[in-house]
C-alpha cells in the first residue's frame, strides 16, 4: 500500500535528471533575419557603426582616476572607458586622451608599444630597445609601465605618452596624443593623472 | 520484517529524522541566500534546490550539503511514513491530517514545477508579429534549409552539446556537425580594432573579420552570457568549412550545400507556439507632470492558424494574459523603440501552490478550533 507513492517520488526525482539535451527538427513559416551587427557585417564600418558595437572591452570593476582640471571629458564609448579633450591652444592641434581596457595582455606591452609608434609613423622596436624606453611606476598596488615618444616628422610633430598596467585581468592603456609642442607642456599634467589612478 | 527493513522503516517513521530535515532545510536556505549574492537566482535555485547535493563554496572549500530534493524528498516519505505507522485518523487530529496533506502536495507541487516549468521570453516590436517565445537561460546552434520559399526546415542542437564537443548526426543534415571549440562567454570584436590580435582560425564568413574573446559568466540577472562556437561541417566529400557562431551576432551565415541553401546561427533557444502575438500597442503612461510610471501595459493581437481565435487583450502590471496553457506577463519595454518584453510562463503545476495552502489553512484552523472549543468547555465546566 505505501508502494505508489514511494515509487512515484522515485520516479519523479529521476524525471529531473533528464535534461532538454536533444538534436529537435522542425518546420515554421519562412522568417525575416536580424541584421548582423555593423562591425561584422563585412561593410566598411562608419565610426558611428563602430561606437555602438559591442565590443570586448574588460569586464569588472573599473580604476579611477582624478584628471586635470582643464582636460574636457568626452562621451566615453563602447570601445573606451574613458576619454579627454585636451585643448591644444597655439600648439597646433588638439591632444586626445584615451582610456581602454582588455581582457588578458591584449596581445602584450611591446606588441601595443609598437602599434602606437606605427601611429605616428616610428618604426617598430625590439624588446630590448622598447624596455630601454619604458619607465615604471608603483601606485598603490598598481605597476605602471610609462612610455613616451615622439616623431620628428610630420606638421605639426606629434607625440604619445602612454601608460600600461594590468589590473583585474585586464590590461588598460592610457594614451595621451597629439603634437609634440602641445605633451611637451601636458607631460607633468598626465603624469600627475597616472599618479591620480587608483584601485576602487 | 526483517531487521534492517524495520530499522530502516523506523527511522523513516521517525520525528527526530523530521527535526533533522527540518533544520538541513534551514541551513540550506541560508547557504543558498548567501550563494545568490555571487551566482545569481537561477544558478542557486538548481544547484542548491532543485538538485539532490549542493555544492558550498567556502573560499577554497567545496562544501557538501543536502540538496533540496534530497531533503524535500526525505520530508515527503518522512511524512507518509509517519501517517501510516504513527498517526491515526481520529477528529481530534484531522486538522494535523488536513495540515500535512497540505505540505505534502506544496512538496509535490514544487517538484512538479522544477521539471514542468518552462520561463521564457517573448520581444515584439510593435506592428510586428511573433509565434515564439525565447529561453532567458538555454542557446541552440540552429542550422536551418531555406531552400522552399515558403518553409524554414530547422535542427535545433542545444549548447549543451556543442558544449560537449562531440560530433553531431541529424538525420535532417547532410553533413556532421562538429564542435572545435566552445567558449560559455564570450565578446567579439572586429578584428581590425584589436591591439595585436591572434591568428585568424581557419573559418569562413564572418568568423574571418572578427576576434572572440573569452569572458567570465555572468550569473547576474540583468546579464546574460554570450556562448560563442567555431563549428566544422563535415560532409561526404569532406569538410565544408568552419564557422564561428555566437548569439551576439545576432544574424545568421549563408552557406550552400548538395544542392541546397542554408543558413546557421547561434540563438537564444526557441519555443514555436500553437498561436501568434502581434503587438498593436505598447503604453508607458506617466503621472501627469512627473516621470512616475503610472501604468505599463501591451496589447496584443492573438490569432491562431485555423482561426479559432483572432482577438484582441491587454496585458499590463499585475494582470497577464493567459493563453493556451501560457501565462504572458509584462516585464520590460521600451516604449521608445516600441518594444515589448514579455515573460512567457508554463507551469501545468500553477494550482497545487493554491491548493496545499488552502489545505493547510483549514487544517490549522480545523486544530486549533478544535483545541479552543475543547478548552471553553472543560472551562464551563469548572465553572459550573
Amino acid at each position: 500500500m505505501n508502494r505508489p507513492p514511494l515509487a512515484a517520488a522515485i520516479a519523479l526525482a529521476l524525471l529531473t535528471g533528464c535534461g532538454d539535451s536533444q538534436v529537435t527538427s522542425y518546420r515554421v513559416p519562412r522568417e525575416k533575419d536580424a541584421a548582423m551587427p555593423a562591425a561584422v557585417s563585412g561593410a566598411p564600418a562608419s565610426a558611428d557603426a563602430m561606437a555602438a558595437t559591442p565590443v570586448a572591452t574588460a569586464t569588472g570593476p573599473d580604476l579611477v582616476w582624478t584628471a586635470p582640471a582643464h582636460w574636457q571629458a568626452q562621451e566615453a564609448s563602447a570601445m573606451r572607458k574613458g576619454s579627454y579633450l585636451v585643448p591644444g591652444g597655439d600648439a597646433g592641434g588638439d591632444g586626445d586622451m584615451s582610456i581602454t581596457a582588455f581582457p588578458g595582455d591584449a596581445g602584450g606591452f611591446l606588441a601595443n608599444v609598437n602599434r602606437w609608434r606605427g601611429q605616428i609613423g616610428l618604426s617598430a622596436l625590439s624588446q630590448e630597445a622598447a624596455g630601454e624606453l619604458v619607465s615604471h611606476l608603483d601606485i598603490g598596488t598598481l605597476h605602471v609601465d610609462v612610455i613616451d615618444f615622439s616623431a620628428t616628422s610630420g606638421n605639426p610633430a606629434q607625440r604619445v605618452l602612454g601608460g600600461i598596467t594590468s589590473f583585474n585581468g585586464s590590461t588598460w592603456f592610457f594614451k595621451l596624443s597629439g603634437p609634440d609642442l602641445l605633451l611637451a607642456r601636458e607631460k607633468p599634467a598626465f603624469m600627475a593623472f597616472i599618479q591620480s589612478l587608483r584601485a576602487p | 520484517m526483517h531487521p534492517v527493513l524495520s530499522q530502516i522503516r523506523d527511522l523513516l517513521v521517525s520525528l527526530r529524522l523530521t527535526v533533522v530535515l527540518l533544520v538541513a532545510s534551514l541551513i540550506l536556505v541560508f547557504v543558498a541566500t548567501l550563494a545568490q549574492t555571487n551566482y545569481g537566482i537561477y544558478t542557486v535555485q538548481e544547484g542548491y534546490f532543485r538538485s539532490f547535493i549542493a555544492i558550498w563554496h567556502v573560499g577554497p572549500l567545496y562544501v557538501p550539503l543536502p540538496g533540496g530534493y534530497l531533503v524535500g524528498g526525505l520530508l515527503f516519505i518522512n511524512l507518509i511514513a509517519a501517517h501510516m505507522y504513527r498517526f491515526k485518523l481520529t477528529w481530534r487530529k484531522a486538522g494535523i491530517f488536513l495540515t500535512h496533506i497540505g505540505l505534502i502536495l506544496l512538496l509535490v507541487g514544487e517538484l512538479l514545477t522544477g521539471i514542468l516549468q518552462e520561463d521564457f521570453s517573448m520581444q515584439i516590436i510593435e506592428g510586428e508579429s511573433r509565434n515564439y517565445s525565447e529561453s532567458f537561460q538555454d542557446n541552440e546552434l540552429a542550422i536551418i534549409d531555406v531552400t522552399d520559399p515558403e518553409y524554414e526546415e530547422v535542427v535545433a542542437i542545444p549548447e549543451s552539446l556543442i558544449a560537449d564537443g562531440e560530433s553531431i548526426q541529424h538525420q535532417a543534415l547532410p553533413f556532421r556537425v562538429v564542435p572545435r571549440l566552445y567558449y560559455p562567454n564570450a565578446r567579439l570584436q572586429l578584428r581590425s580594432n584589436v591591439p595585436n590580435p591572434p591568428p585568424a582560425p581557419e573559418t569562413v564568413d564572418v568568423g574571418r573579420q572578427v576576434v572572440a574573446f573569452e569572458q567570465p559568466i555572468t550569473y547576474r540577472q540583468d546579464e546574460r552570457n554570450f556562448p560563442t562556437a567555431y563549428v566544422e561541417l563535415v560532409g561526404s566529400q569532406g569538410s565544408l568549412g568552419t564557422w564561428l557562431v555566437s548569439t551576439e551576432l545576432q544574424a545568421p551565415q549563408y552557406f550552400d550545400y548538395a544542392g541546397r541553401q542554408w543558413k546557421m546561427l547561434m540563438r537564444f533557444t526557441r519555443d514555436y507556439k500553437p498561436f501568434t502575438l502581434t503587438l498593436r500597442e505598447v503604453r508607458h503612461d506617466k503621472y501627469p507632470g512627473t516621470e512616475i510610471p503610472r501604468n505599463f501595459s501591451s496589447l496584443v493581437h492573438i490569432t491562431t492558424p485555423g482561426g479559432g481565435d483572432d482577438r484582441d487583450a491587454l496585458i499590463y502590471m499585475n494582470s497577464p494574459l493567459r493563453y493556451g496553457g501560457y501565462t504572458f506577463y509584462q516585464y520590460q519595454m521600451d516604449a521608445a523603440s516600441d518594444l515589448t518584453v514579455l515573460q512567457v510562463v508554463r507551469n501545468p503545476g500553477w494550482l497545487i501552490p493554491y491548493i496545499a495552502c488552502v489545505l493547510m489553512g483549514l487544517g490549522l484552523f480545523w486544530q486549533f478550533s478544535y483545541h479552543l472549543v475543547g478548552f471553553l468547555r472543560k472551562q464551563r465546566r469548572s465553572a459550573a
